[in-house]
């Protein structure tokens, strides 16, 4: 379809009865040039009071979930789950939801700009209601922003320059990689918070491993009768968490079995332990000992020789050590052996601990009892996305380590940062600041005024996802190999440019080698570059006569699916012969609590500048707009701390303070705090808000190079201050006694 | 206020067996409290986030709101089924014979509690009156700076201070779908459409439906999984059924 397109051709085409429910492709890259007018002015295609709907791709983490978005002249209204992706199947997260919350956030970068480093964005106000906190004009043209990238090319040499972005293997990154390996500049790198609590790196080597073939793994908990997870919060952000919770529901109501059973190990109960039959409070650090003393129970259950993997372990020690009755373990490991559905699950806080891979690789391991790999209800590994030939992880927060030596070096004279906020996803300890200090020139592309664009020469802002091209591969969650299609659904909001674009004018400024890397006129051309070999591929889930009716249809649909299974087989002759020994891991600090930081399962890592986000009840406490410190209620009394008193939680290495909320289901000997809030940039929602558990962590690692995020031994001392914590939960309870706590 | 025993039984009977009425099934056992049906609330209908100071006072604008309780004492602690709560849409609503202004009505086509915004005088009778504490009044004029105010949904009305409002079973998409099937001439087909928080839940916790079709899939799931009504002895008669789970 062309610019040109009259209302008689439109109506021609698409019936008017269609028009209401159809999703539309996007029209090419002409729908760019869709503009909000005022209502008395609309153009010829919109019809007053009618919606149009577009299939996109969510951004708000890397999962790559399909959305449809409702548009209304010209305005992002509503988005929903694409009921056609098979990655969410018409659902969508409170994130995804929230998108439209970032669109029109009022405190976004509004085009390009010059900066010094460490001058506020936007102005700011104690009072984030009623101020006004106008950002920052831009004060540069887009000429000038390609000019200074142009520059910046040709002034450094080639391995002077690196790029670092977020964890969404995109088309961005897929260009970054071919610009960069084209011109010998250094390799992109892919970071994420979540990933780093997630222990990405710990969970994908543990897999190489026992398997010997690189992959992520996929648990499918639909299929599985019962589930024995190990702190994975797979119903919150692990991973991929639409699929995880469908799984859920699949464990819940399997329709020809009984309800599958679920049991949670972990020393503070989380959203997805709440929803556990049992939960089992181990001391941090058994993990990897319960795991092998279940084992060994389970195979003794079984009958046969013992494998090397389960002989060392004394179960009745393992038991005493994490604090459970030896009969509670004794009575799950005849649940596990005796089912033919039983799975196990790593995740959480225990791969973020000096023996994390030895956690990870343990609990994997169990899943050879019902020998349950590459079957339904079993682990699987995760199907490649159509574009890609091995499994590609983000960095390990390691290998952001030996990043930020490279930046603090002056190696790095000029750093792109997109997509990713290190200044606040990095823990504190790793220094990025003092590091970006050493950088001659950094380059921000943020969206929002964050943290790193405040510490950044240069801010040329990308458009919001929901205003951009491009597309995602699907790395976990699917049986199906998923190429996730975005596409504008409404026009740029601010005078924002797509990078890929700004890459592209600043290559052929360049010229020469640049300018040959990347022959492309526009984002549009790379990316249609890039999907165009799909339409000759076997089983794709639409097939299209030619390359235009491909990419219209691409659009249309939101990506491109296989409408086989995908899921590889893992390979488990060696799975059970190995050797485990059970060592406890050390725990960094002299304090007398095990400190569990968690992701807020609300807001994420970048969730706390929108503002429902931020109102929305936390799953387990109901805290909003705040970062609080759960302590047992019985070690509180013992302390004489009570709700809401501000205590400092001290490590070796930071402290933060944080108001005390009683939460009754942590260990007496634990204390946790949400990771998501303690911004100090991004916008007036989240500036000055809570604090950030990531300043305790220490720059140490695991063994497959993950922090030990959950290795962490902290004191707490009570500052004699009190802040109210707004929580939903006071206001239930009215008529019957006990329903609320207050 | 009414309780059954005080209803004449054969009127309890008829609003039992109202035509037209829609009605929800919420299978708390798969509810996993993530928050996406607060969220996709708040973006369909306009909520106002109302920021921590008023939050921390219980004046947040959910239409629907997670519960949870918990259940023992460490270790033996469990958290109780996530319960997602909003209007039940009474048959016998408490809150309606309370309104000296006629604001909170009950709409005799669909069988809901209407709240119509223009003639609330903010009296807050009904909020005082709801046993299921399911509506929040704006006590402020909430601030959505610019350019937030571009995500409105243009088919529902923006409150300001001083009005009541309450979950409306996303009215503006059940009329909708009635006026398009009536255009067709037909009947507004079982799933052809959903709620805000029951197309978005991940879980499926949620399914939204007409109650008066034994055929549709919110009165076999409410059959099948033997869905109760929240504080039934109050003779509500409402049109949310619960399965606990556990």
């Amino acid at each position: 379809m062309s610019k040109n397109f009259s209302r008689r051709d439109f109506l021609k085409l698409a019936g008017v009865g269609a028009t209401t429910t159809a999703i539309l492709t996007g029209c090419g890259p002409a729908s760019r040039y869709v503009k909000r007018e005022p209502y008395m002015q609309m153009p010829e295609y919109t019809y007053n009071g009618q919606s149009t709907y577009y299939a996109t791709t969510c951004r708000e983490c890397a999962a790559g979930c399909g959305l449809v978005v409702r548009t209304m002249q010209g305005r992002a209204i509503k988005t929903e789950g694409n009921a056609n992706h098979p990655l969410n199947l018409g659902k969508t997260c409170a994130r995804g939801q929230a998108t439209l919350h970032g669109l029109y956030n009022p405190n976004r970068v509004r085009g390009p700009i010059k900066h010094t480093r460490g001058e506020r964005l936007y102005a700011f106000d104690e009072d984030p209601f009623n101020g006004d906190f106008p950002d920052v004009a831009a004060n540069l043209s887009w000429d000038d922003a390609t000019q200074v990238i142009a520059d910046a090319l040709t002034k450094y040499k080639p391995n002077e320059i690196a790029f670092l972005m977020g964890a969404a293997p995109d088309h961005l990154f897929d260009f970054v990689t071919d610009f960069t390996s084209a011109t010998g500049l250094n390799a992109p790198i892919r970071f994420g918070a979540l990933s780093m609590f997630e222990a990405r790196a710990t969970l994908s080597k543990a897999a190489e491993n026992l398997f010997g073939e690189t992959g992520l793994p996929f648990f499918d908990i639909g299929g599985a009768e019962i589930v024995l997870s190990f702190g994975a919060n797979f119903l919150e952000t692990w991973l991929s968490p639409l699929p995880y919770t469908r799984g859920f529901t699949g464990l819940r109501e399997g329709k020809t079995k009984q309800r599958g059973y679920f049991v949670q190990f972990e020393s503070r109960m989380s959203q997805t332990g709440g929803k556990a039959d049992e939960w089992i409070p181990i001391r941090p650090g058994t993990e990897a000992l319960v795991a092998l003393a279940l084992g060994r129970l389970a195979f003794e259950r079984r009958g046969g020789a013992l494998p090397r993997a389960f002989a060392d372990v004394n179960p009745k020690e393992a038991a005493e050590k994490a604090g459970v009755e030896f009969e509670t373990l004794e009575r799950l490991a005849v649940l596990f052996a005796d089912k033919a559905g039983a799975l196990a699950i790593p995740g959480g806080a225990a791969l973020g601990q000096s023996n994390g891979l030895e956690v990870a690789e343990a609990v994997l391991a169990l899943n050879a009892i019902p020998d349950n790999f590459g079957k339904r209800g079993g682990v699987y590994l995760s199907a490649l996305a159509p574009t890609e030939t091995e499994y590609h992880r983000p960095a390990s927060p390691k290998e952001m380590e030996e990043f930020t030596a490279k930046l603090a070096s002056g190696e790095i004279k000029a750093l792109f940062v997109h997509g990713v906020n290190p200044l606040f996803e990095l823990p504190k300890a790793l220094n990025f600041k003092a590091a970006l200090d050493k950088v001659e020139q950094v380059i921000s592309f943020a969206t929002f005024p964050d943290e790193t664009a405040v510490e950044a020469d240069y801010i040329f802002p990308d458009h919001h996802g929901l205003e951009s091209w491009g597309y995602q591969r699907v790395f976990t969650g699917s049986a199906q190999a998923i190429l996730s299609g975005a596409q504008p659904v409404v026009s740029p909001f601010y005078d924002t440019r797509a990078t890929v674009d700004l890459l592209l004018a600043a290559a052929q400024l360049v010229g020469g080698k640049f300018a040959g890397a990347v022959p492309f006129k526009d984002e549009v051309e790379f990316i249609q570059s890039k999907t165009a070999p799909l339409k000759n591929e076997a089983n794709g889930f639409f097939s299209a006569v030619d390359l235009p009716t491909f990419n219209a249809s691409f659009q249309q649909y939101g990506g491109w699916w296989k409408t086989e299974s995908a899921f590889g087989a893992p390979n488990t002759e060696d799975v059970l012969n190995r050797d485990f020994d059970g060592a406890e891991p050390e725990f960094n600090g002299e304090g007398e609590f095990y400190l569990v930081p968690f992701v807020s399962p609300t807001l994420a890592e970048a969730g706390a500048n929108k503002p429902w986000l931020q109102e929305l009840a936390d799953p387990t406490t109901t805290v909003m707009w705040s970062t609080w410190v759960e302590i047992n209620p019985e070690t509180a009394e013992e302390l004489h701390i009570d709700n809401e008193d501000v205590v400092k939680i001290i490590s070796e290495f930071g402290a933060v303070e944080a108001a005390v909320y009683k939460y009754p289901a942590i260990r007496p000997d634990t204390i946790a705090m949400p990771f998501g809030q303690g911004h100090t940039a991004y916008g007036r929602y989240a500036e000055g808000r809570g604090a950030n558990p990531a300043d305790l962590f220490s720059a140490e690692y695991n063994q497959a190079g993950d922090i030990l995020f959950g290795g962490l031994k902290v004191k707490i001392e009570k500052t004699g201050k009190k802040l109210a914590i707004p929580r939903l939960e006071s206001m239930m309870g009215v008529y019957g006694e006990g329903l609320g706590e207050e | 206020m009414a309780t059954v025993t005080d209803l004449n039984i054969s009127e309890v009977k008829l609003s039992e067996e109202y035509v037209g009425k829609w009605g929800m099934f919420i299978n708390q056992d798969v509810c996993t409290g993530c928050q996406a049906c607060v969220a996709a609330c708040s973006m369909e209908n306009n909520i106002a986030f109302v920021g921590p100071e008023d939050a921390g006072y219980g004046r947040t604008m959910n239409w629907i709101r997670i519960e949870r309780f918990w259940d023992g004492e460490y270790p033996e602690i469990k958290m109780t089924s996530r319960q997602p709560m909003m209007c039940q849409q009474c048959g016998h609503a408490p809150c309606e014979p309370v309104c000296p202004a006629f604001a909170t009505v009950h709409s005799q086509a669909q069988q809901l509690n209407l709240q119509v915004y223009n003639r609330c005088v903010g009296t807050r009778y009904c909020a005082n009156n709801c046993p299921y504490q399911v509506r929040s009044f704006n006590w402020r004029d909430y601030k959505r700076p610019e350019p937030l105010p571009n995500q409105f949904n243009p088919d529902v009305t923006v409150r300001q201070r001083g009005v009541m409002e309450k979950c409306t079973f996303c009215i503006q998409r059940i009329h909708q779908a009635e006026d398009k099937a009536r255009s067709e001439g037909r009947e507004v087909a079982d799933g052809e459409f959903t709620t805000a928080c029951a197309q978005v839940c991940p879980a499926d916790a949620i399914t939204f439906g007409r109650v008066d079709n034994p055929e549709s899939l919110v009165s076999q799931l409410t059959k099948q999984y033997e869905g109760l009504k929240h504080l039934p002895e109050l003779g509500t008669l409402s049109n949310v059924s619960y399965f606990k789970g556990g």
